[in-house]
């Protein structure tokens, strides 16, 4: 063991690059390091500052315990919230907003880029729907949940619509925004090459849309699911809306910040996947 | 031998409060089968505009131009339009770009890709095919724009200021790529540019513009052996005479524009 140590001491010196790639690994190392470092370290400075408060009694544990409280609560609940016939794990209810709010926001932007190029390609459309589009905007998500409720009742098509209304007027107009930005020397060129006029729109208009509304729809993902945690609270009762408004209803304080909690590292998620798609997926802009 | 023909073409822009704008009267040219004619004016003299009725973007006001002896109508065939810049479709790759055309009119896959791939490879750019508009510099993407204009063999093609946005090394080096392009492939290039350095390089005939409305002045024969450079005996003289007549032409739009 000791002479294979002393041999491998012996053996050829590095060259001069393999030093430098082990000296510019080293700093890439110590700068993600630094980065992480800097994402974890304003948490960690919050969660000490509650524990140490809760712990000195600063802070009423009583509405506000700390993460040490309420992780314990969902560890000792066996991560299950509700009872009797409500009772659901945590997992499935998480999964059971995300999928709401997922599914809400692909078929709206699947229907607004439809929408908007439609009533781009033809004025008799565009005097048809746009209208009714710019009428609906304004109507907060929130605002349908009542009439989704009547229409739907208790279940997925509630959630799913009240998503897709918080995102389908708003994209459907980015759409026709972004139909009228779209580089007309593309245009030009797709025509001096011989494409049909529905050729243009399939083939450049199309794809040369796409990353801005997918732009939008990101912004307005934070409202879609904030509406489908309203719509759990208020109607649905199961979710995570449901998690939080039980814990109001049992006066069980835990519940609340386990539930607020999980809603926000779920969002962050959702977000981090459609940052992903428009990073890898839709990441061409156009250039100007 | 193809031929392109404008017979006192006007064109008017309907500008939207009811006022129209002459953007061209009364031009006249005629182009020839392996020319290089470069169309020399200040900006906003309709030389844009010419090519885009050339290559049948926007309806004629009035005259016609032929090609072959037919009336442009729309887009055709036989001539295709180089932009400034920008104007390669950045979501597809190098060899789709250069497919586009073939893929609009239906062709297979594979052999769209392989024509792509030939004329990549004679303009040395065939490493680079599977990579995206932005990884490329922005003399590569010219050089790709122009590879998508030589595949589908146009008998013209149209540049409207394609070097324009680039540094004047990568220019340079354009220009020399361009002039192997048109003597390699035997192709008609109509070049519009303000540059008259760059129309007394590159082109067999310069035609002079004037500015609102745009009009042929004059055209002037580049008659300089080849290669040349901006050394060349002789180099000069035009550049003296085509810079008079750029003046003057300058000069004259100027109160126009103050007083507008």
């Amino acid at each position: 063991m000791e002479a294979w140590e002393v041999g491998s001491t012996l053996g050829p010196p590095p060259s001069e690059a393999q030093t430098a790639a082990r000296a510019a690994r080293r700093v890439r190392i110590r700068r993600r390091l630094g980065l992480a470092a800097a994402m974890l370290a304003p948490w960690a400075v919050l969660v000490a500052f509650w524990e140490i408060g809760a712990a000195r009694g600063w802070i009423p544990t009583a509405l506000f315990p700390p993460p040490s409280a309420f992780i314990r609560f969902a560890i000792e609940s066996d991560f299950r919230v509700g009872f009797g016939r409500e009772a659901m794990p945590i997992p499935v209810a998480i999964l059971a907003s995300a999928f709401r709010v997922v599914a809400g926001l692909a078929i709206g932007f699947v229907a607004a880029v439809a929408t908007g190029i439609l009533v781009s390609m033809s004025k008799v459309a565009a005097a048809a729907l746009l209208p009714i589009v710019r009428g609906l905007a304004p109507i907060a998500p929130i605002a349908w949940i009542p009439l989704a409720i009547v229409l739907f009742g208790i279940g997925e098509p509630t959630a799913i619509f009240v998503v897709f209304t918080g995102v389908y007027f708003l994209l459907t107009l980015s759409t026709v925004a972004a139909v009228q930005s779209v580089d007309p020397r593309l245009v030009k060129t797709a025509r001096t090459y011989g494409a049909s006029p529905k050729q243009v729109w399939l083939w450049v208009v199309f794809p040369a849309v796409l990353p801005q509304v997918f732009t939008m729809l990101r912004i307005n993902f934070f409202a879609a699911w904030m509406a489908v945690l309203a719509a759990e609270m208020v109607g649905l009762k199961n979710g995570l809306g449901m998690i939080i408004i039980l814990g109001r209803e049992v006066f069980n304080s835990n519940l609340i910040l386990l539930g607020i909690c999980i809603v926000g590292i779920t969002g962050y998620l959702v977000d981090s996947g459609l940052v992903w798609i428009q990073r890898k997926i839709l990441w061409w802009q156009a250039e100007r | 031998m193809s031929s392109l023909v404008c017979k006192n073409v006007g064109k008017l822009w309907q500008a939207p409060q009811g006022l129209a704008v002459e953007a061209l009267r009364d031009v006249s040219l005629a182009v020839s089968s392996g020319e290089f004619v470069a169309i020399l004016g200040p900006s906003g003299c309709g030389k844009s505009t010419l090519l885009e009725l050339i290559a049948g973007l926007e309806p004629i006001s009035r005259g016609e131009i032929l090609i072959d002896g037919e009336r442009v109508t729309g887009p055709n065939p036989k001539v295709v339009m180089v932009f400034q810049e920008h104007s390669l479709f950045p979501w597809l790759t190098v060899e789709d770009n250069v497919a586009f055309g073939m893929k609009m009119k239906g062709m297979p896959v594979a052999e769209r890709r392989a024509r792509a791939h030939e004329v990549l490879r004679r303009v040395r750019l065939e490493p680079f095919a599977r990579h995206y508009p932005h990884q490329l510099s922005g003399g590569m993407k010219q050089r790709v724009a122009i590879a998508r204009a030589l595949v589908g063999n146009p008998d013209f093609i149209l540049m409207d200021e394609p070097f324009a946005a680039l540094d004047f090394q990568t220019r340079v080096l354009m220009q020399q790529f361009l002039l192997e392009v048109w003597r390699d492939f035997a192709s008609t290039i109509l070049f519009v540019t303000h540059h008259i350095d760059e129309a007394v390089l590159l082109s067999d005939r310069v035609v002079v513009m004037s500015a609102g409305p745009g009009r042929v002045l004059e055209e002037v024969a580049i008659d300089l052996p080849r290669p040349r450079s901006y050394t060349s005996a002789g180099f000069n003289e035009y550049r003296v005479r085509l810079t008079a007549h750029m003046e003057r032409e300058v000069m004259r739009a100027q109160p126009a524009e103050l007083a507008a």
